[in-house]
């Protein structure tokens, strides 16, 4: 359950005030696969980070899995953040100087799990994404469509609740961008991970449970 | 973690290869220096022996148509006329080898059964006292000495543990070095050359040796009471050029000389210390700017791995481990070239100066790369991964 209540965020600069959200309310329960659209600078990414605690509300509660984090400090809202949240991002952000099964471990060198154990979650991962056969290749061997399978097996290896992603469909071509939906609607639907994705795409956002639209920091439907 | 970062700069090894090369290249020059710093620091540190404070040395000219009979009463009294001055605390004549004069006789010989090699100094009755030479076993020799069998000699420490080392004393044995000779004393450790002069066997011999010779003793060794050089300088030139009839009389301090002598040794010491102090400095900017760039370069990593999870510590632990990694590596290498150096003995210094030196330069280096690592460690630990992130 994501509970956003009165969230602003302002960026502020020595002379100009930018208001990025708006007094904004959302709540996503369990389970809910949740898009939210709107034009750019809207404030859907600003949004989805605060969602994912990698930025702070300049006002306003976030409420993630039943705990309140406006109050956390910054290494108890990182544990948060590895064990509860996973992160899809548009430009896949893998690290090329990682093979791919290395990528997909990333989140686990952050617990205290051993070395083959991580081994055997990771390959696990990218088996739930059909590249098994790629586990030791490099980032910049494969597709797009491959990388962000890559981050989709990452973003799912720690086994979190959230799956945050932000236009994880926008780099690829359309063929690609249904097989990553697919493989975000399966993962939603066999293990009840709540996901909630930014996306200028609407046939895309179309295939999820809700539609969030936002304009100007603020919700319109 | 660690086997994580190991595959991670393993896999950037051509980006860290000019780290590498100057932790490398660093190791190697500082292990040089510090090789041969502390090598000669644990020389300076080890007793020269014998006192030179408040002394001065003398060389004066005798006429070479006085014979030896005169010679020796002449110079008994300028030592006795010397000793009248209350200024003048002790006197002794010697022969052409002087404390920190820098030249010196070796003799040897394998007339016993093994080579014996050692250094000589030609030396009166006094030398001892006058010098507060330091004994370890038996005396120095006296007017009794000259008159036995064997002419008397006193031998240095090194000599005893260098060709003798199983012997309890060799007091009273008979040495066949440049003759027959009656061992009557051994000293302690003697250094006459300079602070950073190694322990070499030494052996005194009495002036008489030189007499054979028709080559009597023409210079002197003289104690002073404290700050009195400048008082006493004038008198005693005046004194010798009367008594010698000779205006070639030439006057030094001793402890000028020590420090004259030590100059060979202390000016590299400096000269390199300078430039490994450079060095250093190069290569803790070189870092600076290399670390500094490098993570620019993988501040969407940095972003990324704390959207994963890594707090601020575990981010600066994983770059400052990065360096130290490659550091390491390089320290690795290094390691292997230096201690090749006292396995093989490819230089005539101790091993351990080499093993000393190797854990000097090892620690320098990680102190420094530790240090310079941080900051720029520290500051990407500070990224908001939300900025970073949407920087691509």
């Amino acid at each position: 359950m994501i509970e956003i209540k009165n969230v602003s965020k302002a960026y502020r600069t020595d002379t100009i005030e930018t208001l990025a959200l708006q007094k904004m309310n959302l709540s996503v329960p369990s389970g809910e696969f949740l898009s939210i659209m709107g034009p750019s600078g809207c404030g859907k990414s600003t949004l989805l980070n605060i969602m994912g605690l990698i930025d702070e509300p300049s006002e306003g509660t976030v409420t993630l899995a039943g705990q309140q984090i406006t109050d956390y400090n910054g290494t108890r809202i990182a544990r948060f953040r590895n064990e509860q949240l996973g992160f899809i991002f548009q430009s896949f952000h893998l690290i090329n100087d990682l093979t791919v099964v290395d990528n997909v471990e990333l989140p686990l060198l952050y617990r205290k799990v051993g070395s083959k154990e991580r081994r055997r979650l990771a390959t696990e991962a990218l088996a739930h994404v059909g590249l098994s056969n790629r586990s030791t290749h490099f980032p910049n061997q494969l597709s797009g469509g491959q990388k962000q399978r890559v981050a989709i097996a990452r973003a799912i290896v720690g086994r979190p609740n959230i799956i945050l992603a932000d236009e994880p469909t926008g780099n690829l071509d359309s063929r690609m961008g249904d097989e990553i939906m697919d493989i975000l609607l399966k993962l939603n639907e066999d293990l009840g991970t709540t996901i909630v994705m930014v996306t200028h795409d609407e046939r895309m956002a179309k295939k999820t449970h809700r539609l969030v639209r936002l304009s100007d920091g603020e919700r319109v439907s | 973690m660690f086997s994580h970062l190991l595959k991670l700069m393993w896999n950037k090894r051509r980006a860290n290869g000019m780290i590498f090369l100057e932790i490398l290249l660093a190791f190697i020059v500082l292990f040089g220096v510090y090789s041969f710093i502390l090598y000669n620091l644990e020389r300076y540190q080890s007793p020269l022996g014998f006192n030179y404070e408040n002394s001065i040395g003398v060389r004066l000219d005798f006429d070479d148509e006085m014979d030896s009979l005169t010679v020796l009463k002449t110079q008994e009294r300028i030592r006795q006329d010397l000793l009248a001055m209350s200024d003048v605390e002790a006197v002794t004549w010697i022969g052409p080898v002087n404390p920190f004069g820098g030249s010196t006789w070796q003799t040897s010989s394998d007339a016993s059964g093994q080579l014996i090699q050692t250094q000589m100094m030609f030396v009166d009755k006094h030398f001892g006292d006058a010098a507060e030479v330091e004994m370890m076993d038996g005396r120095w020799f006296t007017e009794d000495d000259l008159r036995g069998k064997y002419r008397p000699i006193v031998v240095n420490r090194e000599y005893k543990e260098r060709f003798f080392p199983n012997v309890e004393t060799i007091v009273d044995s008979i040495a066949e070095v440049n003759g027959e000779h009656i061992i009557v004393g051994v000293t302690n450790d003697f250094k006459y050359k300079s602070n950073f002069a190694e322990n070499f066997p030494l052996t005194f011999y009495p002036q008489v040796e030189r007499m054979d010779n028709g080559e009597p003793f023409e210079m002197m060794i003289i104690r002073l009471r404290p700050n009195s050089l400048a008082e006493v300088e004038e008198p005693i030139y005046n004194l010798l050029v009367s008594a010698t009839k000779n205006t070639d009389v030439v006057i030094w301090d001793m402890a000028k000389d020590r420090i004259k002598a030590n100059r060979p040794i202390v000016i590299p010491i400096v000269i390199l210390m300078v430039i490994s102090g450079f060095l250093l400095i190069n290569i803790a900017l070189g870092l600076f700017g290399v670390l500094f760039t490098q993570i620019n370069r993988r501040r969407a990593e940095i972003g990324l791995r704390k959207a994963m999870g890594a707090t601020p510590r575990e981010v600066t632990t994983q770059f400052v481990m990065e360096v130290l990694i490659v550091t390491l590596a390089g320290l690795l290498l290094g390691t292997f070239f230096a201690v090749q150096v006292p396995i093989l003995e490819l230089m005539d210094i101790p091993g351990k100066f080499f093993y000393y030196g190797i854990i000097a330069a090892v620690l320098t280096i990680l102190l420094i790369v530790t240090i310079c690592a941080f900051l720029p460690s520290f500051q990407a630990s500070r990224l908001q991964p939300a900025n970073v992130l949407h920087e691509d």
